[in-house]
C-alpha cells in the first residue's frame, strides 16, 4: 500500500533545553481532515510549523508523498497555510494578495488575475478585489487569506487556528463552509485549534497533544467515548473520572473498587489486569442517569445535588457522592422537569458497565 | 486656587521666552538677510536682496551648495542602505554579541564632530582617502547610520511577524519576500531615513572641514565666511539651506506619518497571539 | 558571530548550520563600514599620539613626548580646567534654565501642545549651528540689535561678546532645546498619582516639585545634564565665534594644532584626553542616576 500522504515520524522540536514536540508520530492520508487539538503550549502550532518549514526539527522525519522535507526551505514546499494573524499583505489589494503565490510561482498576469479570480468568485468576494485588505470584515478577510492559500491548488492546506479572531456566530458558519470546501476540493487539511467544538465539528479525525506529546488520535467520535488515557478524559467533554483497584477481573467484566463502592465495567480482553491494579474509571457526564427513587440497573450510587448549571436545553447537575467525589450529570431539561425540584436533594445516580472506560494508567 | 493659576499662566508665559529664545537666532538670521546694510544694527538699514544676489553669484558657495548636494545624497543612499540591513538583521536574526553590533552601529553621534573629524583625518590620510568629496561622504555615512537604522527598526517594528513568513509560505525566497513584502511595509521609513540622512549631512560642518581638503561643503563654506569676514551673504545662505534642511525634515515627516496608522489595523487585533 | 539563530517566531528554513548568505548580506555591512571608517579612525587617533612630527611631516615612532609635553603644559592644564569648567556651568545653567520649561511642559499644557512645542523644539537640529551662533553675534555685538534697542532706552552699551557670558549663550543655542525635551521625556513619565498623592498629605507644591517630582524624574534629568556636557565640551563654535577664541577651550587648541601647525599627534593627545574625560562623565553620571535609585526609594 502506497505511504499516507503526509508522515510524520518521531518527530522532536527542542529550544535549547524546552521540548515543545517529543517523538511524534503521525500519518495523515490525502483527502483526510485532520484536526490537530490540546490546550496552549502543547506542540501544535509548532507541529504545524515544521510542516510549513518555519521551524526546523530537531529530529525526526517529515515526509510528503515520500519525499523528505526536513531540509526543504519552506517556500520550496507546496504547503500554504491560513495564519492565525491572517497575515495578509496590508499594502495589497484583496486580488493581488490571492495572486501572491501564483507570481512567486512565476505564473504570467493574465493567468495569475485569472485564477485568482476564480477562487474570489468561489468564496464569494469577487466583488472586494480591488479593496485594501484592511478595508474588510473580519469573515471577508478570512476568505482572502484561504482565497490566497488554496490558489495554488496545493494537496495540503495548513490552517492555524483561523477562527480564533472570529464571534460566535461567525465561527459557526465558517465551519460549515470550511468543512463543505474541504470536501468538494478533496485535499487534505491540517487544522490547529484549542476548541473541542471546531475539531469535532469539522475533522475526520482530530489528534490530542499535551505538553509535546500526541495522546490520541482517532475520529471524533472515538476520541469522546474511549479516551485513551486521564489527559484526553479531563480535556475532552465533560467526563467522569473514579480511580481505584481492580477488584475482580473475570473476562469482559471488571469490577472495580473505588472509594464510593465498587463498579462494574466492562473491557476488551487484550490485556487481562491483575487484581489489586490501580485504574480510573471514565464515565461521560451524558451516560449518567438520575432518579429520585432506588434503581436497580447497572452501577448504583446516591449522592446529593449540590448545583445546577443550565446551557441551552441542556443542564449538568453536580452531584456530591461523598468522600469528596462530585460526578457531572449531563440531562435534557425536559428531564429534570420530571425530577422536580432537584437541589439539595438526594438522588440515585446510574450508569451501564458498557458505558465506563477502564484506564490502567491511573 | 487663584496662585495655582498664576503659577500655570506663569510657567507658560516662562516656556513661551524660552522658545523664544531658542528660535531668536533662526528669526534673526532670517530677517537680516533682507537688510541692506553691511553691518546689522538696530533699526536694520532697509530691505534688500542684496546678499541673496552676492551669495547665489559667490562662485565658492555654488560650488560648495553643489558639493553637499552630492555628499547628502551619496551619503544618505549609502548610510539608509547599511540602516536597512542593520535594523533588518536587529528585526530577525538573535545572536551572540548582539548588544556589541548594536552599539557598533549607535555610538558615531556621541563622539563630538570635532574628534570624529580629526580622528578621519588623521585615518583617511594615511590609507589615501582624505581630501576629496569620497572623504566626506565616508564619514557622513559613518555618522548617519544610526539615525537611518533607528527610523527603520521602528517600523519593522511595526510589522506583524507572520507577514514575511506567509511570503516565505507562499513560494517566495527570502529575496523574493524581502523586495515583495519587507521593502513595501517599511517604504515610508525608507523614504524618511533617507531625507533624514540627507539633512544631517547637509548641516555637517566639523567632520567635513577636517577631511574636505579642497572640496568644500556649502557648511564648510560659511564657517570660512564666519573666520574671514563680517558677511551678511551668512544670513542668506543660512536662510536658504534652513528652507532646504526644513523641506527634507517635513518630507520625512510626511513619509512617516503616512500610510502608518491604517496600515497598522489591517490584519485585525490578534497579531502576534499566543501560539499552541 | 553573526546570523545562525533566528529570532523564534520569525524562522526561515534553516538550510545549514553556519552563517547563510542571506543573513550575512544583511548583518555584515555596518560592521564592516563602522569598523574600517570609525573604530579604525579612532583607534588610529590613539596611535597617533605616540608619533612624532619631524620638518612638518608627520612619521611613525613611538614616543611618550606629546604627552608628556601636553599635559605638563600650563596652557593645556589651564585649558582643561578651563573647559571642563565651562561645560559644567553649562550643564547647570541649560538645567536650571530647562526645567521649569520641562515641568510647564509636562504638567501646564494639553497634549496637543505638548507634542508641538516638543517638535519645535527638534527643529532648531536641523538649521545650521554655524548660522544661528552668528545671529546671536549680529544680536549682542556693542552695535548689534540688542544694545541698539537699549539704546534708545538710554542703557548700555553691555559687552556682551567675546566673554564667558557670549559662550555660555552659544551654549545654550546648542544644548538648551535637547535639555527641555529630555526633561520634559522624564517628567512626562512621573507617575501623576505620587503627586496627587503628596498633595493630599499636603505638601505645598514647591516642596511636591522638590520632594517628588525632581526625584522621581532623577535619571532623565541627570542624563540631560550629562547630553549638555558632552555637547558643550566637544563645542568649537562658540567659544571659537562667540567667545572669539579667548580664552581658548580645548577644542580651540585641538583646531589650531591641525590647522595652523599640522600637529596631528599634539591634537590627538588633546582629543584622546577629551574623549577619556566624556567616557569618565558619562561613566560617573550613569552611576549616580542609577546607582542609589534603590536607597532613594
Amino acid at each position: 500500500m502506497a505511504e499516507p500522504l503526509l508522515v510524520l515520524e518521531r518527530l522532536e522540536k527542542r529550544y535549547g533545553g524546552l521540548v515543545a514536540v517529543q517523538s511524534l508520530d503521525l500519518a495523515i492520508a490525502a483527502g483526510e481532515f485532520i484536526a490537530i487539538m490540546g490546550p496552549s503550549g502543547c506542540g501544535k502550532t509548532t507541529t504545524l510549523r515544521m510542516i510549513a518549514g518555519l521551524e526546523r526539527p530537531s529530529g525526526g522525519e517529515i515526509r510528503l508523498r515520500g519525499r523528505r522535507l526536513n531540509e526543504i526551505a519552506p517556500w520550496q514546499r507546496d504547503t500554504p497555510m491560513v495564519w492565525q494573524s491572517l497575515a495578509l499583505f496590508p499594502f495589497l489589494s484583496v486580488v493581488k494578495n490571492v495572486e501572491f503565490g501564483l507570481k512567486m510561482r512565476g505564473i504570467v498576469a493574465g493567468e495569475r488575475r485569472r485564477r485568482a479570480m476564480k477562487w474570489l468568485e468561489r468564496l464569494g468576494i469577487a466583488h472586494y478585489r480591488d479593496r485594501p485588505v484592511d478595508k474588510l470584515s473580519g469573515g471577508e478577510r478570512q476568505r482572502v487569506a484561504l482565497a490566497r492559500a488554496l490558489v495554488t491548488e496545493p494537496e495540503i492546506l495548513l490552517l492555524d487556528e483561523p477562527l480564533a479572531a472570529l464571534d460566535a456566530n461567525l465561527v459557526v458558519r465558517m465551519q460549515a463552509e470550511l468543512k463543505q470546501l474541504q470536501q468538494q476540493l478533496g485535499i487534505t487539511f491540517c487544522h490547529v485549534t484549542h476548541s473541542q467544538s471546531e475539531a469535532f465539528a469539522m475533522a475526520d479525525r482530530v489528534v490530542i497533544m499535551s505538553e509535546g506529546r500526541l495522546q490520541q488520535a482517532g475520529p471524533p467520535r472515538e476520541v469522546y467515548r474511549a479516551p485513551a488515557n486521564r489527559f484526553v478524559a479531563e480535556f475532552v467533554g465533560a467526563n467522569n473520572i473514579l480511580d481505584g483497584t481492580v477488584a475482580e477481573a473475570t473476562g469482559e467484566r471488571v469490577r472495580v473498587d473505588t472509594g464510593i463502592g465498587a463498579f462494574d465495567v466492562r473491557a476488551a480482553p487484550t490485556r487481562p489486569l491483575a487484581k489489586g491494579a490501580k485504574v480510573a474509571l471514565v464515565i461521560s457526564a451524558d451516560q449518567v442517569n438520575v432518579a429520585a427513587g432506588p434503581a436497580a440497573e447497572g452501577n448504583v450510587v446516591t449522592g446529593t445535588v449540590i448545583g445546577e448549571e443550565f446551557v441551552g436545553a441542556f443542564v449538568t447537575l453536580h452531584v456530591d457522592l461523598g468522600g469528596g467525589t462530585v460526578f457531572r450529570v449531563q440531562l435534557q431539561q425536559h428531564a429534570l422537569d420530571k425530577l422536580g425540584s432537584v437541589q439539595g436533594k438526594s438522588l440515585t445516580v446510574t450508569w451501564k458497565p458498557e458505558h465506563a472506560v477502564l484506564l490502567s494508567n491511573a | 486656587m487663584m496662585s495655582g493659576r498664576l503659577v500655570t499662566l506663569a510657567l507658560r508665559t516662562y516656556l513661551a521666552l524660552a522658545l523664544l529664545l531658542v528660535f531668536a537666532p533662526i528669526i534673526t538670521s532670517f530677517i537680516y538677510s533682507f537688510d541692506a546694510d553691511k553691518y546689522a544694527a538696530f533699526p536694520w538699514g532697509g530691505f534688500s536682496t542684496r546678499w541673496y544676489g552676492e551669495a547665489l553669484a559667490d562662485p565658492d558657495v555654488a560650488k560648495g551648495f553643489h558639493n553637499t548636494i552630492i555628499v547628502a545624497v551619496t551619503s544618505a543612499l549609502i548610510a539608509t542602505a547599511i540602516g536597512f540591513a542593520t535594523a533588518y538583521t536587529d528585526y530577525r536574526y538573535r545572536f551572540f554579541g548582539k548588544n556589541a553590533y548594536l552599539a557598533l552601529a549607535l555610538l558615531p553621534p556621541t563622539i563630538p564632530a570635532i574628534i570624529l573629524g580629526l580622528a578621519m583625518l588623521v585615518f583617511l590620510s594615511r590609507v589615501g582617502l582624505s581630501g576629496a568629496l569620497h572623504s566626506i561622504i565616508i564619514c557622513h555615512v559613518v555618522y548617519s547610520i544610526p539615525f537611518a537604522m533607528a527610523l527603520i527598526r521602528l517600523r519593522l517594528g511595526q510589522m506583524d511577524r507572520d507577514l514575511e513568513a506567509a511570503a516565505w509560505n507562499l513560494g517566495a525566497s527570502e529575496w523574493h519576500a524581502l523586495r515583495e513584502v519587507v521593502l513595501p511595509f517599511t517604504l515610508p521609513a525608507i523614504l524618511a531615513a533617507l531625507f533624514l540622512a540627507m539633512a544631517v549631512s547637509f548641516d555637517e560642518y566639523a567632520i567635513a572641514w577636517f577631511v574636505s581638503g579642497f572640496s568644500e561643503t556649502l557648511p564648510v563654506r560659511i564657517l570660512m565666511l564666519l573666520q574671514r569676514e563680517v558677511s551678511p551673504k551668512v544670513n542668506a545662505i543660512g536662510s536658504l539651506v534652513f528652507i532646504v534642511s526644513m523641506t527634507l525634515v517635513l518630507v520625512a515627516q510626511v513619509m512617516l506619518v503616512m500610510r502608518a496608522p491604517s496600515q497598522a489595523a489591517a490584519n485585525g487585533p490578534r497579531q502576534g497571539a499566543g501560539r499552541g | 558571530m553573526v546570523g545562525t539563530i533566528p529570532t523564534t517566531s520569525a524562522t526561515g528554513g534553516r538550510r545549514s548550520r553556519g552563517p547563510r548568505g542571506f543573513a550575512l548580506a544583511f548583518a555584515l555591512p555596518m560592521p564592516v563600514w563602522q569598523t574600517l571608517f570609525f573604530v579604525a579612525a579612532l583607534l588610529f587617533l590613539i596611535v597617533m599620539t605616540f608619533w612624532s612630527v619631524r620638518n612638518f611631516r608627520v612619521e611613525p615612532d613611538f614616543t611618550m613626548a606629546n604627552w608628556v609635553k601636553m599635559l605638563s603644559a600650563g596652557y593645556f592644564q589651564d585649558t582643561y580646567f578651563r573647559t571642563v569648567w565651562y561645560a559644567a556651568l553649562a550643564a547647570l545653567v541649560a538645567s536650571l534654565i530647562a526645567f521649569p520649561c520641562a515641568y510647564g511642559m509636562a504638567f501646564k499644557l494639553s497634549p496637543s501642545f505638548q507634542r508641538i512645542v516638543a517638535s519645535s523644539l527638534i527643529l532648531p537640529y536641523f538649521t545650521s549651528y554655524l548660522v544661528r551662533a552668528y545671529s546671536w553675534k549680529i544680536l549682542l555685538t556693542e552695535n548689534g540689535v540688542i544694545n541698539g534697542v537699549l539704546g534708545y532706552v538710554n542703557l548700555g552699551p553691555f559687552a556682551m561678546t567675546s566673554n564667558l557670558f557670549a559662550v555660555l549663550v552659544g551654549y545654550m543655542t546648542l544644548i538648551l532645546p535637547i535639555v527641555i525635551l529630555l526633561q520634559y521625556f522624564s517628567l512626562a513619565h512621573v507617575d501623576r498619582r505620587l503627586i496627587e498623592a503628596a498633595h493630599n498629605l499636603r505638601c505645598g507644591a514647591l516642596r511636591t516639585v522638590i520632594q517628588v517630582v525632581i526625584p522621581s524624574a532623577r535619571t532623565g534629568l541627570i542624563l540631560a545634564a550629562t547630553f549638555a556636557f558632552i555637547l558643550s565640551f566637544g563645542d568649537f563654535v562658540s567659544p571659537s565665534f562667540l567667545g572669539n577664541n579667548k580664552p581658548p577651550t580645548l577644542s580651540i587648541l585641538m583646531v589650531d594644532a591641525v590647522k595652523s601647525g599640522s600637529q596631528w599627534p599634539r591634537a590627538a593627545v588633546v582629543a584622546i584626553t577629551m574623549v577619556a574625560t566624556l567616557l569618565l562623565v558619562a561613566f560617573l553620571a550613569m552611576a549616580f542616576a542609577y546607582g542609589r535609585k534603590a536607597e532613594s526609594r
